[in-house]
């Protein structure tokens, strides 16, 4: 069967659903939804930035748009904020693909850093003209051998990681990730002390790190 | 040579959640874009982001979200403008950074020129500073937040040194008068939740000048 064939010209919507179809099954071919595993989904991005693959870029969407809505739900964001939002990050998958290193970073990773940072620019967009999406960032730094260490990119290692965090360091992190509040409000949302805050964070950060990059320092 | 002075890792979870304020943002990324250590730290918090986002239920999206997704994919890309080269002996920092310097840079006194990034004067903002070798800041102390990171020479403040890529975070129970130290200027990129707050009579006069 040939995807490309398929998908090219493919934009009215019976097209799209037969695509959207086939999408689905091959994914489950593949991959044994809904638990897709990392590598599967990261092997989707380089086939899309290797082939403009139609198909793989389908079921990414399907994969991570309902998953980056429901991010930004949580955030606070309003539904079609967050619809347009989690369109413009899948969007912004398909045209930067190209520079994802599956070595680097798993699937879910990248796109949660685009989705993030989108998020950042829309709060800028009111009064300044839009920026790439990494404008705050500074591209990685060329390979340095000695320095480098490897993040796992296993999720279910990351979220075994996380499972194990005692329950009020991962309470902290979690809320930092989802009530869109810097740690000092989470402070203050907690009620509890600022220096609490920080030494849950901290302890949090020092297990995350050694679990994931096997550093204890 | 690797940055000696970080932020507290609560920053860069702030960093990482993307809680930061922009101005805030960009001077944790100028620090990050050269700190293997604290580039270390943020790669496992984004893992972390990325997995908790992962097992977030999924929600529904609108009936035409993918029809419409994959009829975007199909327009031609928004042409890139071209990117701006850093001036050779700064660290590397964000776009915006390079823009500002490149338009905004004045004068504000002798050997000081000064370039706001984002933001305003007398609110939240971030702004380049650059001083000549040899001077001192006048005495200050903050009445917010104040995040450092230098891109260019070095200063000393406190007996510490602080060089390219190093990290500093002032806020009111820091009354300093940082000297520019070796035969360069030095430039910093600098965001404030608030004005600066002059502690003698030197300083007081410099800071209309300026701007900060």
């Amino acid at each position: 069967m040939s995807e490309s064939g398929l998908a090219t010209g493919s934009e009215s919507r019976s097209d799209a659903r037969r695509l959207r179809n086939v999408a689905a099954r091959a994914l489950i071919a593949t991959a044994n939804p809904p638990r897709s595993t990392g590598a599967d989904l990261s092997a989707l991005i380089v086939r899309v930035a290797e082939n403009h693959d139609r198909l793989a870029f389908t079921a990414l969407f399907e994969h991570f748009a309902p998953r980056v809505k429901s991010y930004l739900l949580r955030l606070g964001a309003p539904p079609e904020a967050a619809e347009e939002l989690a369109q413009e990050a899948l969007l912004t998958v398909w045209r930067r693909a190209p520079s994802y290193d599956p070595n680097k970073a798993a699937a879910s990773t990248w796109i949660f850093t685009i989705a993030r940072n989108l998020r950042i620019d829309l709060a800028r967009r009111e009064s300044r003209p839009a920026l790439t999406p990494d404008a705050t960032e500074v591209a990685d730094a060329p390979e340095q051998p000695d320095q480098s260490v490897c993040v796992a990119q296993d999720e279910i290692l990351i979220a075994e990681a996380i499972r194990r965090l005692p329950a009020d360091q991962a309470q902290v992190v979690k809320l930092a990730f989802f009530a869109d509040k810097a740690h000092s409000e989470i402070a203050d949302e907690l009620g509890l002390p600022l220096g609490t805050v920080k030494s849950r964070l901290r302890l949090a950060m020092g297990r995350l790190r050694t679990a994931l990059t096997g550093i204890t320092a | 040579m690797s940055p000696k002075h970080h932020p507290p890792e609560e920053i860069l979870i702030d960093y990482a959640t993307g809680a930061l304020d922009l101005h805030a943002r960009l001077v944790v990324a100028g620090h990050v874009g050269v700190c293997p250590l604290c580039r270390r730290d943020v790669d496992v918090l984004n893992a972390v982001g990325g997995t908790l986002v992962a097992e977030l239920p999924p929600v529904a999206l609108a009936d035409d979200a993918l029809p419409r997704a994959l009829a975007r994919i199909e327009r031609p890309q928004p042409a890139q403008a071209a990117r701006l080269k850093p001036p050779g002996d700064w660290i590397r920092v964000p776009e915006p950074v390079l823009a500002a310097a490149e338009r905004h840079r004045r004068w504000a006194a002798p050997g000081v020129w000064v370039a706001p990034v984002t933001g305003r004067p007398g609110r939240a903002r971030s702004y380049l500073l650059g001083i000549a070798a040899g001077m001192k800041v006048p005495r200050h102390t903050h009445r917010g937040t104040e995040f450092v990171c230098v891109l260019k020479g070095a200063y000393v403040d406190q007996d510490q040194r602080h060089a390219p890529g190093d990290f500093a975070l002032n806020d009111d129970s820091v009354v300093h008068q940082p000297t520019i130290t070796g035969d360069s200027e030095c430039v910093c990129l600098i965001s404030a939740t608030n004005r600066l707050v002059p502690r003698d009579w030197v300083g007081a006069l410099f800071q209309p000048f300026v701007g900060i």
